[in-house]
């Protein structure tokens, strides 16, 4: 070793710069910020709290955190061609009573169940998307009015009635591990987020849906069918909902009129979303992340409760969460430049 | 709220900006008459078809009290959406207001200065959703959601397991069930707010300045708008009037409530754009907002008279929404002409064509 050339010495350093430009060129990236933000919370409550870091409470948080995660993808589909849909809640609402009867009285196979959700979910979608794409009525009136009408529908379908018991079919898969502390439900979960990964990042419609997000003129000038584009974002939004109602029917065994809109899971998702990095101007943002934003929602609301914060405090904790994000995120433009300012040399 | 435009762009041709905008004060107040009409008609069917509705015309109006508190919030949202942001905070600051106002009375203050101090933590939460807006220049969008989530936690811890109930009658009196007559205290102080509001937004040098920061912010700027402090009040109005419709609430029900104010938001949104409001800002008017209010309303207690479920009386609603505003978009597309204009074209005889001078046009 004594032998080797005076140059190398030059390279550790430099080594060491390339590195550090590799870890804060990573610290960038929303998804690794979100890593690193679940670990140092689910340290610090473990290391608070033994039983925080068990493998069943491991397993409770991701599997409580993959209806959110599924509605984040959804979300964030529509989110990034400059859209919004507030009538998730409901679509998951009707496709969990609409197969949820069906199981409980007729023990419905979980497979036509898979492909019913999906049905419901895309044929409520076509809705949206007719009426956004189509008419061309504003997204977030849209869905507001959809949000009531679809709330209304699955009040009307249950007639009363509410579903109380599901087939052991359909519990296991809400509720059985693949391995200690990973839920079934968490690899349906991240099969979606990889399916919405692949179709935004690697084919032309999901690249479109980018595109028009930025800027819609210039793709619509460009020759992308924005229209289409945009329609099928809505019927991707609601297909994805239905498959949300069918994991939380499983999940929680149950479903009655107000399943979905009870729970505010129209605002968590888009907050999932957002806390993911995607933005409401559009075209910037990925799947990936919105599930990220729902694992962490599910693992910091879980260590709120282990740190004895009362429950009613958790809707507050959801709205830090998002300005914090919306801060670190930059997306704020004087937030922009007073990090700018502060940062000076910083490029 | 410009980020929303979402949707897709408009396909057919549509006439220049400035072309439009010469026509928008004529297309908004057909936009009024036909909500008027619609209302009437409403009132005609219900009070032939349901018992109790008409009640020799004071059922109708003290039926009014079960939503003046959704117009109250959109009063303030319309200030909000006019000048192009959106306030979801709306509702958790009415439900908040209401508690703060209970339980400062539980502490011993007198109801009065609880509701004046309750009112100032309305227009306080206001500024601060307007100041984290304009200072840190995030969306109002994605503020409000997140006050939102804050202050429906914090009405709830304040409020408690049973938040307080039984003011005095003075209060429940004035505030809440009340009346001259056969008219509601409510209704005036709706009427009264809502004139304010209307010729505010039309008539004063500030409610100009709103609007055209809605319409277009670069050119607000350039006439001597200060947007930022426009916006402000816009919010620091909307927690206002939030909070007002809390005191209502509270008032109504002789009893604080933290659950009521959250589903009060959509609703009011609903009025809103029902009202003709566009959602991007810069265009609409208060009257619209004002007859949108009575028109859900109404609807909705026409519905839950007859004995439908709530559920049922808001997919109503929402379904109204969706076939007002198809029908608008639809009206609006045909060569960009008013209601008017084209119901002329097909029943009329031929009228003078839209004037063309410049400048001066009424929006609000």
């Amino acid at each position: 070793m004594s032998a080797l050339p005076a140059p190398l010495d030059a390279s550790p350093p430099a080594l060491v710069g390339a590195r550090a430009r590799f870890a804060s060129n990573a610290l960038r990236h929303r998804e690794v910020q979100l890593l690193l933000a679940i670990l140092l919370v689910g340290g610090v409550s473990t290391a608070l709290h033994p039983n925080f870091g068990s493998a069943s409470n491991i397993s409770f948080m991701l599997a409580d955190s993959v209806t959110t995660m599924v509605l984040a993808v959804s979300q964030t589909v529509v989110i990034l061609g400059r859209g919004i849909d507030l009538s998730v809640a409901p679509v998951l609402g009707i496709a969990a009573i609409g197969v949820g009867f069906p199981a409980q009285d007729h023990h419905l196979n979980i497979l036509l169940a898979l492909l019913f959700v999906l049905l419901i979910g895309a044929a409520l979608g076509v809705g949206n998307g007719f009426l956004v794409a189509v008419v061309g009525i504003p997204p977030i009136i849209t869905t507001l009015a959809t949000l009531t009408i679809y709330g209304g529908l699955q009040f009307i379908f249950t007639s009363g009635q509410e579903v109380i018991s599901i087939p052991t079919s359909y519990g296991n898969l809400g509720s059985a591990d693949v391995v200690p502390g990973v839920p079934w439900l968490l690899v349906i979960g991240a099969a979606v987020v990889a399916g919405a990964y692949f179709m935004l990042t690697r084919t032309v419609p999901g690249r479109s849906i980018y595109a028009i997000g930025n800027n819609s003129d210039a793709a619509f000038r460009a020759g992308l069918p924005v229209r289409r584009v945009i329609f099928a974002t809505y019927v991707i939004s609601g297909t994805l909902a239905g498959l949300a109602g069918l994991i939380y029917l499983c999940h929680t065994g149950s479903a009655d009129a107000t399943s979905g809109t009870d729970s505010n899971l129209n605002l968590t998702s888009i907050a999932a979303a957002l806390i993911g990095g995607t933005t409401l101007r559009g075209g910037r943002g990925n799947p990936v992340g919105g599930a990220l934003g729902a694992v962490f929602l599910s693992v910091a609301l879980t260590a709120m409760v282990f740190a004895r914060i009362p429950p009613i405090w958790e809707p507050a904790g959801v709205g830090v969460l998002i300005l914090l994000a919306v801060i670190a995120g930059g997306e704020g433009t004087h937030v922009r430049k007073m990090l700018q300012s502060a940062g000076g040399a910083r490029r | 709220m410009s980020l929303l435009a979402g949707a897709a762009p408009a396909a057919p041709p549509r006439p220049g900006r400035a072309v439009r905008r010469l026509t928008a004060g004529s297309q908004d107040r057909t936009w009024v008459s036909a909500l008027a009409f619609l209302l009437v008609a409403e009132v005609v069917y219900f009070s032939v078809t349901v018992s109790g509705f008409w009640g020799g015309g004071t059922g109708m109006l003290s039926l009014s009290e079960q939503f003046l508190d959704i117009g109250l919030i959109a009063l303030g949202e319309t200030l909000v959406i006019l000048a192009g942001e959106i306030d979801l905070s709306a509702g958790a600051m009415s439900s908040l207001v209401g508690i703060v106002m209970a339980e400062l009375w539980q502490q011993g203050l007198n109801i009065w200065v609880a509701t004046a101090l309750a009112l100032l933590v309305g227009a306080l939460g206001g500024a601060l959703n307007g100041l984290l807006v304009t200072r840190f220049g995030i969306d109002s969008l994605l503020v409000t959601l997140a006050t939102q989530f804050i202050l429906s936690s914090v009405a709830t811890a304040l409020g408690g397991g049973s938040p307080p109930y039984g003011f005095p009658k003075s209060f429940v009196n004035l505030a809440g069930t009340g009346t001259i007559g056969p008219v509601p205290y409510q209704l005036i102080a709706f009427a009264v707010i809502a004139t304010v509001t209307g010729l505010g937004v039309s008539r004063t040098r500030y409610g100009r300045g709103l609007v055209l920061t809605g319409y277009n912010r670069a050119a607000a700027r350039y006439s001597g708008t200060n947007v930022r402090r426009t916006l402000l009040w816009s919010f620091i109005a909307s927690g206002f009037l939030a909070g007002l419709s809390g005191v209502m609430v509270s008032g109504f029900y002789n009893a604080a409530r933290d659950d009521i104010g959250d589903s009060l938001l959509l609703p009011a949104i609903t009025v809103v754009v029902l009202g003709g409001v566009d959602i991007f800002g810069g265009r609409g008017r208060v009257l619209g907002v004002v007859v949108a209010t009575f028109v859900l309303g109404l609807l909705t207690q026409g519905l839950l008279v007859a004995g439908d479920s709530s559920l049922t009386a808001t997919m109503v609603t929402g379904i109204v929404l969706v076939m007002c505003l198809v029908l608008k978009i639809m009206l609006n597309r045909r060569s960009g002409a008013s209601l008017r204009q084209l119901l002329a074209r097909r029943f009329g005889p031929m009228t003078r064509p839209p004037p063309t001078r410049l400048g001066g046009e009424t929006t609000s």
